[in-house]
């Protein structure tokens, strides 16, 4: 039997996490997908502010986040309804 | 079927000419715009937004500018007075733009689903008279029937399930079904007339039925789970559309998304709301607001027809039919072929070949064979032997020809002249160049000749008369236009075929044609990338109606026809064919028009917004419409945006105007009407309602 390398090992530890993880995926419910939002939104609310250099109000920034992370949601969408037309 | 020729199967049912009947089947389209308002609302649910990309990204859009209303700091703060308002009237246009996308849509869908509850309505529970084995009568439920079983419809009764006449001859009103109000004559032993459907009403006399369909399988049942369709697959030219209209807001999306990053550079913020209507304005929601309600139409046009697609995609492929395959009896000739003349040969009397032909047809149930009898008839011929020791010999696509057996053990026989010249020679008979010059004769004047011939002596033909369609020859030279090529198939002989052909105007024709030829021309077609239509209605038609890009059964066809087909034609009319194609052109005409226009239509909303809009960055001299104000802009071009949908929806429904043009001069009018229209249109449509903004105090 063939010793594995380190590397070997690393990709079929990855690829067993994955299929783990494939297997095991929940079916993401939509406030499940409001929850990332919204805690991906707290990554981008302050560069945002930060970025503004106190134009826009600590308020506004986390308005702008959640309209960027829609924006990218639906360009995600577009793509996969170009993608995969029959699917709509 | 038997044969092309020979079986009366594609004869269409005597209803009188095609051009005076209507088609609608009797639809209660009472309370549809009612509906199709309740609907609309019911479609703004984002699980179904979802499925239209164009009205999805208004749909969230709308939302966003609602947010707005009730904080329109919330986004940072923007210049301006009465935002709240501005932005207020921004989302109730918004929102109306998505409701008129969704009642075009439920509008088309509405006459569907009644058409589906007018089927409904007839396929209610009814008693049955069912006949036991020892012929006694009991009646039981029409749901406890099954195949094979015996019942007695007598005036007035519902007919309880789809079936066969065995015994007697009445009147059924089938317009449940048809929309057709006369009433159709229903005997045993013809393909179409001994067929009776469940849910039609007997009004005359009385019938013995055989069942051939059991509960949940009859035709109406199948009828309704068409119509429903349950979820409507799109069809390709709508996946390459939807393809076009998402990528096309996605670049609209990305260009409106930097938008801010230049407009605050220079000084000149914009807000949300207005960004928001800009994007609404430059994305196609024109089409993509109407674009199901197309195809939905077309499938309705179809279904008005009385004709049932089994999905979008056959009435699509229609549109782009290359070839049509035709039968020639029915379809290009009126189809009642009967008995003309006997044309005597070897010397023989009229007298004597009617006594023959007389004999040879006496079990012959076709219009044909019935014909046949009466001309025998007219002639004084009798019947000299006994009928029940005697012995019909049916027609079959191998032989050609029918006959009776006589109780004396004598053959006779007619059919097709080569057939019979073959069963002659089989028994040692002379043939005679007398018999060849009257084939021709027959043959040369458009008709049928039919040999008729007992044992080794053959003692004429009989010239079986019919006669070619009027307007028919109009129709095919319109579909030569279009640059379809028809190609008539039939089972008479080449002299026929070609006196039919040279006077029907079509541009091939295929002879002595069995019902396997159907399956060779449509694969010698399709190898060449045709899309090809044919019509059928027998079990041997079944594997070419599969192989046909259009198949179109006819309703009083084999269950195997109907299923292998896309369509089936209620009226079992193969001339309806034509129309089909008609309407699968005037929907891709439709669709196109109306991109054309829609895409067009951004240009101007294009000039009325951006040069409104940065008007402090320099580009007020854009502003050729002379707009009074960057608000008054914005919302005349979404208004006219909003109230376009539905000022279309009409032309969606109906359809283009179709002319038979070829495809060039086509897209040269599209481009001319709906591509220079759509340009034109909005600068007067938004400069009006800029006016009438301005002048009710709300610049």
């Amino acid at each position: 039997m063939k010793n594995l390398t380190l590397v070997d090992e690393i990709g079929i530890q990855r690829d067993n996490i994955m299929q783990l993880l494939g297997s095991e995926k929940p079916q993401k419910s939509i406030p499940l997908k409001l929850f990332l939002a919204l805690c991906l939104n707290l990554l981008i609310a302050p560069t945002v502010y930060a970025a503004s250099s106190g134009s826009v109000s600590r308020t506004s920034s986390y308005a702008i986040g959640l309209l960027l992370i829609v924006t990218v949601a639906l360009a995600i969408y577009l793509l996969v309804a170009m993608l995969q037309p029959q699917r709509f | 079927m038997t044969s092309f020729e020979s079986s009366p199967s594609l004869t269409p049912p005597t209803r009188g000419p095609r051009s005076s009947r209507k088609h609608t089947a009797k639809v209660d389209t009472t309370g549809l715009y009612t509906r199709a308002i309740r609907e609309s609302f019911i479609k703004l649910d984002p699980r179904v937004m979802v499925r239209n990309p164009v009205m999805f990204v208004v749909w969230v859009g709308t939302i966003i500018t609602f947010i707005t209303i009730l904080s329109p700091n919330l986004f940072g703060s923007v210049p301006g007075q009465n935002q709240q308002v501005y932005n207020f009237l921004i989302t109730l246009i918004l929102f109306f733009t998505v409701l008129f996308a969704n009642f075009a849509e439920a509008v088309a869908e509405g006459r569907g689903k009644a058409q589906a509850d007018a089927l409904r309505a007839t396929r209610s529970d009814t008693k049955a008279r069912r006949l036991s084995p020892k012929g006694v009568v009991e009646e039981v439920n029409s749901t406890n029937l099954r195949k094979g079983d015996l019942v007695k419809v007598i005036a007035g009764d519902i007919i309880p399930a789809d079936g066969e006449v065995l015994n007697g001859i009445a009147s059924v009103d089938e317009s449940a079904i048809t929309g057709e109000s006369a009433p159709v004559l229903k005997e045993p032993g013809s393909d179409i007339a001994s067929s009776v459907t469940g849910g039609t009403r007997i009004l005359s006399d009385e019938l013995t039925i055989r069942v051939t369909a059991d509960p949940g399988q009859g035709f109406i049942d199948r009828m309704i789970a068409l119509v429903e369709g349950a979820e409507r697959t799109k069809t390709p030219n709508e996946i390459a559309l939807t393809v076009l209209l998402a990528g096309l807001t996605l670049i609209f999306l990305v260009v409106i998304a930097v938008l801010p990053l230049i407009a605050n550079y220079r000084g000149s913020p914009v807000s949300i709301a207005t960004l928001i209507s800009l994007l609404v304005a430059l994305i196609p929601t024109t089409i993509g607001g109407l674009l199901s309600a197309i195809g939905i139409a077309g499938m309705d046009r179809v279904a008005q027809f009385n004709v049932i697609a089994t999905s979008g995609r056959a009435v699509e492929a229609c549109g782009d039919v290359n070839t049509l395959i035709l039968d020639k009896t029915g379809t290009i000739t009126l189809g009642n072929r009967l008995a003309e003349e006997f044309i005597t040969v070897n010397g023989h009397t009229q007298q004597a070949m009617a006594k023959v032909a007389l004999a040879a047809s006496i079990f012959d149930q076709t219009p044909e064979g019935k014909s046949i009898v009466s001309l025998a008839n007219r002639l004084g011929a009798k019947i000299d032997f006994d009928e029940s020791k005697s012995e019909g010999v049916e027609f079959t696509a191998k032989t050609r020809m029918s006959g009776t057996n006589l109780p004396d053990g004598i053959h006779v026989r007619k059919g097709a002249v080569d057939a019979i010249k073959g069963f002659v020679r089989s028994r040692g008979g002379n043939l005679t160049p007398e018999l060849d010059a009257a084939y021709e004769k027959v043959s040369r004047l458009g008709g049928t000749p039919l040999a008729v011939c007992q044992e080794n002596e053959i003692y004429g033909i009989i010239y079986l008369k019919d006669i070619v369609k009027p307007g028919i020859r109009e129709r095919f030279e319109q579909m030569r236009r279009m640059g379809i090529r028809t190609i008539m198939l039939t089972g008479d002989n080449r002299i026929t075929a070609s006196v039919i052909a040279a006077e029907a105007g079509v541009d091939d024709f295929i002879a002595e044609a069995t019902p396997e030829d159907k399956m060779r021309v449509i694969q010698a077609e399709q190898a060449e990338n045709k899309i090809v239509a044919m019509t059928g209605d027998g079990t041997n038609d079944a594997p070419a109606l599969a192989q046909a890009n259009v198949g179109v059964a006819m309703n009083s066809g084999t269950q195997a026809a109907k299923e292998a087909a896309n369509m089936v034609d209620l009226d079992s009319d193969p001339t309806k064919l034509i129309d089909i194609v008609t309407i699968g052109k005037q929907l891709l005409i439709t669709r196109g028009a109306l991109t054309t226009f829609s895409i067009a239509n951004d240009i101007s909303k294009y000039f009325a917004i951006i040069p409104a809009i940065f008007s402090a960055a320099g580009l007020q001299s854009l502003n050729i419409m002379g707009l009074a104000s960057s608000q008054s802009a914005v919302l005349s071009a979404l208004i006219f945006n909003a109230l376009i949908i539905p000022a279309l929806i009409p032309l969606a429904l109906r359809g283009v105007k179709f002319k038979p043009l070829t495809a060039d001069q086509l897209l040269q009018n599209n481009v001319y009407i709906y591509g220079l229209g759509g340009i034109i249109a909005p600068f007067f449509g938004i400069k009006i309602i800029d006016i009438i903004i301005s002048s009710v105090g709300l610049k």
